[in-house]
């Protein structure tokens, strides 16, 4: 152990001042950024040190990747500039990237561009109603990342080159599902809204604070009943099935949410259950869908699942870990938000091995005065948020694993950037 | 909902404790069909035709349209609802009164809608190369049939569920407790649960036709929470009657499109016709529709049971909103009753009791108002409106061949008719 912590001390010394200079010229949000730095990189050592923590999902081979990673990483971490000219995206941490330097957005802007007015467009042509169609609309501003529309037509057409190449084009139906997994998600994060009473999501007052909440109740089954109809008009039966089954599986994800589980074991199995549901099944079934369409066998729509599985995975974890390191206005929601809604996410299941008296408050859903702030500092003392760290990097470099494995491309490379996007992502 | 499913075969737990020793699953709905029919011998004395006529039809589509009580009753989602809804006993959050409703309630016990959607697949029969398998021999319906007459119960069920939830949006300052947010909470979720389980079970029967038409009749019900002005709870108040009278035409052929709603308002046989359309009738009428493009059935005698869907639950509307005006009754009414809107049409002077309900629909004198259509001409009206889409829904009817379908059918007609 003592060994392993000097040499963790020395490490983050080494890359924290290659990176951001001395630590005392940031500011705050400079020391959240050089946080997450250091416990990222403590995290790979962790991990290649001690294996500990990669039983619990037994993925030993991403041992040799992240030793491999690590190396770019060191060698590619030469001087700051560098690194920040790798940093494309706008809302990208400056973040190396060596040899691939696409930026999905960009490369997808073209389909990207119409997904907000094509959704309000196909609301509005089902219903002559302004209240219904205003509330319905709400959150399709153009504001969000559109994360999901950008990776389902990513891998389209990535699928797409790999079965067809050069002459291959986006189908029509592929568009529509990237289209029908932003209209799912809406609709599951509008009734998200009215259950959790939040005030703010997007940097704009959420929902339900707008509206009665009836009617944003019914304005979220009606957004799910347009998207239906548009799956149905793909005519498509397995796709109809894959995507009914995350409806389904939000909504279970929800349920699971209500509960707690007494052990810790049990606990972090249906956290991660419970991760997949509400937000890993999305991604992956609506990639499936559209490598369905592309005509893939079933291997190859396997292959897409588990790259979607794997990125959904990874982006929670960091959702979850984002909620103990963000400030407000970078996230456009409040932070420590879940610990506030009595949920126990991984950082607190991590931390909870070395301080044992976060369980009683975990089960009580953090309710009693003064709580939520002591869990929030015991959290921060903790390993709990590198050990989050290390798993969604694990799922994270799974990801780019599986999209390896298709042919060569520029959307195969952003599948990978992607991966990477969602792990070092500050908001 | 749910928990009423929960608390039904609860009361009568020897049989449950029968039914979980038997694993064929339709043996064990049997069970729970004889403790069904125990339970409507219990309240037949206030409603006798009403109840044989439904009890009588349940036998001829083999057991009763749902084993949702039992696959609910199995489920850990609903367990886990169980067990929190036991938190909210106590409070008075609409979801515990909106349970009630779903079990006592008989005219509008959802039950029935899956039972006319089985009997109009009996008495229509299927086209004769399906095969075998996908038929229920001894119920003469197809087993994709009876899902969707499940997935009609649970689409009304979740809509009712969350029709029930309370207003908490800020300032609202009434929740001091958190019970209204909880019973919220589970409101959503349960009628979440139904719907999610409609995508399921839709998705099954593999006819994406099928789905986009129920997908179209679940865009109806929340459309329907939107129309006309609203009390903060929203409740559905009247728009303000129109002198002039126009003809209203926009129900079109095609009825996967959304209805115009702005042109209905103020004129009560259209407005009462549109909200109810939304409200009920697209969904029995798109699940009549349905069942008969499920079995092979023409287009046109697909079109003609969305009509009969239709009218039955218009003319089922009419009867229930004349109920609380009959003789010996007293209590609350819903502001877009039938005779409340025709007495409004007739005597447009008394909006303005109308108006003292914007903000909230307790401010209305109810008391005045039930004189008022009393005295006036709004009953006589509904009565001949409830007769029309009655006779509509017989005259489809007719053109089946005859069958025990069709008479049970006919006599919950004549039930509904008759009160």
């Amino acid at each position: 152990m003592g060994s392993k912590t000097i040499l963790n001390v020395r490490f983050h010394e080494k890359i924290g001042n290659l990176i951001f200079g001395p630590p005392c010229t940031f500011g705050k949000r400079g020391c959240s950024t050089a946080f997450r730095w250091y416990s990222q990189c403590g995290g790979y050592l962790q991990c290649y040190y001690s294996d500990r923590l990669s039983q619990w999902n037994g993925q030993h081979r991403n041992v040799l990747n992240i030793k491999s990673m690590l190396n770019q990483y060191i060698a590619s971490a030469t001087t700051t500039t560098t690194l920040r000219n790798y940093a494309t995206m706008n809302t990208h941490q400056p973040g190396p990237m060596p040899d691939y330097q696409v930026d999905p957005y960009r490369l997808l802007e073209d389909d990207l561009k119409d997904v907000y007015s094509y959704i309000k467009n196909a609301l509005r042509r089902n219903t002559y109603q302004r209240d219904l169609y205003e509330i319905a609309t709400y959150y399709f501003d153009g504001n969000g990342k559109a994360l999901r529309p950008m990776v389902a037509i990513l891998m389209a057409r990535a699928m797409n080159f790999h079965m067809y190449n050069e002459n291959s084009t986006l189908l029509p139906s592929q568009r529509e599902v990237a289209m029908i997994s932003e209209m799912i998600h809406t609709a599951s994060l509008v009734h998200d809204d009215v259950i959790d009473q939040s005030d703010f999501r997007r940097g704009k007052p959420s929902v339900n604070v707008m509206w009665n909440h009836k009617q944003v109740t019914m304005a979220g089954d009606f957004i799910l009943a347009i998207a239906s109809m548009m799956i149905a008009r793909l005519k498509n039966n397995d796709v109809t099935l894959v995507l009914s089954q995350v409806v389904s599986d939000l909504v279970q994800g929800e349920f699971m949410q209500l509960g707690s589980k007494e052990t810790e074991n049990e606990r972090f199995a249906h956290y991660l259950t419970k991760t997949y549901r509400k937000t890993a099944s999305l991604m992956a079934n609506s990639i499936k869908s559209v490598a369905l369409l592309a005509g893939a066998d079933e291997n190859l729509s396997e292959l897409a699942y588990q790259y979607g599985r794997n990125l959904g995975l990874g982006f929670q974890l960091v959702d979850d870990l984002l909620d103990f390191v963000s400030n407000s206005e970078m996230m456009g929601k409040p932070t420590a938000a879940d610990l506030k809604l009595g949920l126990a996410t991984a950082p607190v299941l991590f931390a909870c091995e070395k301080y044992p008296e976060l369980n009683p408050m975990i089960m009580r859903r953090f309710q009693e005065p003064g709580d939520v702030e002591k869990a929030f500092e015991l959290v921060h003392k903790s390993k709990g948020l590198e050990q989050t760290q290390f798993l969604a990097k694990q799922h994270c470099t799974e990801a780019m694993r599986i999209a390896n494995q298709l042919k060569e491309s520029p959307f195969q490379k952003g599948l990978i950037v992607t991966a990477d996007y969602v792990l070092n992502r500050m908001k | 909902m749910s928990l009423s499913k929960l608390v039904l075969p609860l009361k009568y737990s020897k049989n449950c404790r029968k039914m979980f020793q038997i694993p064929n699953m339709i043996n064990a709905t049997r069970h729970l069909s004889v403790s069904k029919v125990h339970f409507a011998k219990l309240a037949q004395e206030k409603k006798p035709d009403w109840n044989r006529a439904v009890s009588e039809a349940e036998k001829i589509v083999g057991y009763p349209t749902s084993f949702l009580s039992l696959r609910w009753l199995l489920s850990d989602e609903i367990a886990n609802v169980a067990l929190h809804l036991r938190k909210l006993v106590g409070s008075n959050h609409p979801l515990l009164k909106t349970a009630k409703g779903l079990l006592y309630n008989g005219k509008n016990n959802m039950q029935a809608w899956g039972l006319i959607v089985l009997l109009i697949s009996k008495a229509a029969g299927h086209s004769a190369d399906i095969p075998d398998m996908e038929q229920d021999k001894a119920a003469g319906v197809l087993h994709s049939q009876r899902a969707l007459a499940e997935v009609t119960e649970m689409m009304r069920t979740s809509h009712l569920v969350h029709k029930g939830l309370v207003n908490l949006q800020p300032p609202n300052n009434i929740d001091a407790n958190g019970d209204m947010m909880f019973g919220n909470k589970i409101a959503l979720l349960s009628g979440d649960y139904l719907l999610s389980n409609c995508c399921i079970e839709l998705a099954n029967l593999r006819n994406q036709d099928v789905v986009e038409l129920m997908s179209s009749a679940v865009r109806d019900l929340a459309e329907a929470e939107f129309v006309g002005p609203r009390d903060k709870e929203n409740n559905p108040l009247p728009a303000r009657p129109k002198n002039v009278q126009q003809e209203y035409t926009q129900f079109t052929d095609n009825n996967l499109e959304p209805l115009i709603v702005s042109e209905a308002l103020g004129n009560a046989h259209a407005e009462w016709t549109l909200r109810h359309v939304l409200n009920a009738g697209s969904l029995l009428g798109k699940s009549c529709q349905g069942t008969l493009k499920l079995a092979g059935h023409s287009e046109e005698l697909q079109k003609k049971g969305y009509l009969f869907g239709k009218h039955l639950a218009l003319a089922w509307q009419a009867c229930l909103d004349r109920e609380p005006f009959q003789p010996g009754s007293s209590g609350p009414f819903s502001l877009v009753c039938a005779p409340l809107m025709f007495t409004l049409q007739n005597k447009p002077e008394l909006y303005e009791h109308i108006e003292k309900g914007l903000e909230n629909v307790e401010e209305i004198d109810y008391h005045l108002l039930r004189k008022e259509v009393l005295e006036g001409p709004g009953l006589e009206t509904t009565k001949k409106l409830q007769k029309e889409h009655s006779q509509a829904a017989l005259k489809v009817l007719n053109e089946l061949p005859p069958s025990d379908a069709r008479t049970a059918l006919a006599n919950i007609i004549a039930a509904v008719q008759e009160s």
